[in-house]
């Protein structure tokens, strides 16, 4: 087994469990093993930098350290998008951001050690696409997706900033449709695979996120898609749970499912369709359930 | 009627490493707003009140409040401005200057959010759902229905998990003490409504 270390991050631990456990269970089948950082804490995700910007970057650089010093790893899974654009913003602002320098300082003295940001940071796409290959992925399936139609939601923090998150094409991404292809299912064309599920926003506004989310899964409708793919896990939650609402408001709805892509993987690995969590989501899965 | 300053984009520009200034009101980052029609000002109204140093304008909007932090504006920004990092900046700006309004719900939850995994080492989903409830009599009734169903589907632990509490709380200290500094050199002429100084 190769170890990787492994960063679930607190919706891994909570809403989103069946996110990091399929992720670890279909890593395991390519012999890659998931080393959780000790102690970890939160990422600070949106709250800390609209807050104090030293101690947003303080927070994954903290972990950074302890990966790179203490477990001796250059590469780390970080399947939730929130979590990874955290990672990735601070090695940004650490490395090649407009006052680096100071960065570097003042955030090595918040954390109160060296912090060596040559890390890999391998976001859920990223762990299909680059770390275990698309060629190794296909060799590994079982029971190929045939038929299945399934629309890639990136979201916003998988790709953008691209100078932060160095995706090869923010605007219309496609490695997340590249693994459902090798998974033997059909990535629809559609027109909302970048926009945004409306985040934390869920929380306080929701009649603006309905309408946001109406739209994201309209469209993937419109496009033929039976399922949506998300590797997020707000993004999942918001298209899932918040189509529960809009069902509310408009018995004319129909729902369309929203899988994490690790949970594809697994199901076309040919894992057991128990150890997925399909009964953890709000709108049901009947295809793959 | 606020006089025309440069201080407002000055303390902007340096708590949010940009430059506000190139901002020349091409509107591309309106365009690609998601939210841009949910709020009072666009995304280039904000910038153009920052520009003329308009706090009243810009700190106070309640778009700055639904800002999803998207990152489409900075990605899409030819001036390679970094917009989402100027609305951060503005919401910063907006709690030392006292001018949160009443109806910015998000101000709420991240303060929440922050306090919540200040406290764990890491955030709480159920606790920061609770505690929002019982800060903001609106939202009271929201969600009720959905909440039940993810907690029958195990979607909402009630025991939070913990983190590295000691060194989050030693780390939120000397980055506030580090903050508070640059905050108080940056802070002193923001506006300057009678002399217009800037």
């Amino acid at each position: 087994m190769t170890q990787l270390a492994y960063y679930p991050g607190c919706s891994l631990h909570g809403s989103s469990k069946e996110m990091g456990d399929t992720a670890k269970a279909t890593a395991a089948v390519f012999g890659y093993e998931f080393a959780e950082v000790p102690d970890w804490n939160c990422c600070g995700n949106t709250a800390a930098h609209s807050i104090n910007r030293l101690f947003a970057d303080a927070l994954p650089a903290n972990e950074i350290a302890k990966i790179r010093s203490d477990m001796g790893l250059d590469r780390v899974v970080v399947p939730c998008a929130a979590c990874f654009s955290r990672f990735m913003t601070t090695i940004y602002e650490m490395t090649e951001g407009e006052q680096n320098e100071q960065t570097r300082a003042d955030v090595e003295k918040v954390v109160g050690r060296a912090v060596d940001t040559d890390l890999k940071v391998l976001n859920l796409v990223d762990l299909y696409h680059d770390q275990i290959g698309l060629d190794e992925l296909k060799a590994k399936v079982t029971r190929p997706l045939e038929g299945l139609k399934v629309a890639a939601y990136y979201g916003c923090l998988l790709t953008r900033p691209p100078k932060v998150t160095l995706a090869e094409d923010p605007e219309y991404p496609t490695h997340m449709d590249e693994v459902l292809r090798a998974l033997g299912a059909e990535p629809v064309e559609w027109d909302y695979k970048t926009d945004c599920c409306g985040a934390s926003l869920a929380l306080c506004e929701q009649p603006m996120v309905r309408d946001l989310i109406r739209k994201i899964v309209g469209n993937a409708r419109e496009r033929g898609a039976d399922v949506i793919s998300a590797a997020c896990p707000l993004c999942q939650v918001n298209l899932d749970t918040r189509q529960f609402d809009i069902k509310n408001e408009d018995a004319s709805w129909q729902q369309v499912p929203v899988a994490f892509l690790s949970q594809l993987v697994g199901t076309a690995l040919g894992l057991p369709a128990s150890e997925m969590g399909w009964k953890r989501h709000v709108v049901d899965v009947p295809a793959l359930a | 009627m606020t006089a025309i300053t440069a201080t407002l984009a000055k303390r902007v520009n340096e708590g949010a490493e940009t430059n506000a200034f190139k901002c020349y009101q091409c509107k591309r980052c309106s365009i690609g707003c998601p939210v841009a029609s949910y709020g009072d000002l666009h995304p280039a109204q904000v910038m153009r009140a920052v520009q003329l140093g308009d706090i009243d304008a810009a700190a106070a909007s309640k778009f700055i409040w639904l800002c999803t932090g998207c990152e489409t504006c900075t990605t899409r920004c030819p001036q390679g401005i970094d917009i989402a990092a100027v609305m951060d900046e503005l919401r910063k700006i907006a709690r030392e200057e006292k001018m949160v309004t009443k109806d910015a719900g998000l101000a709420s939850v991240l303060k929440l959010n922050l306090d919540s995994m200040k406290r764990w080492g890491r955030m709480s989903e159920i606790e920061l759902v609770a505690l929002d409830k019982l800060s903001r009599p609106s939202s009271m009734m929201a969600d009720v229905g959905l909440g039940l169903q993810m907690f029958r589907r195990g979607k909402l632990p009630i025991i939070p998990g913990r983190g590295d509490r000691k060194k989050i709380k030693d780390m939120w200290a000397r980055a506030e003490a580090i903050e508070n500094e640059r905050r108080a050199a940056r802070r002193v002429p923001v506006v300057d409504k009678e002399r217009g100084e800037g």
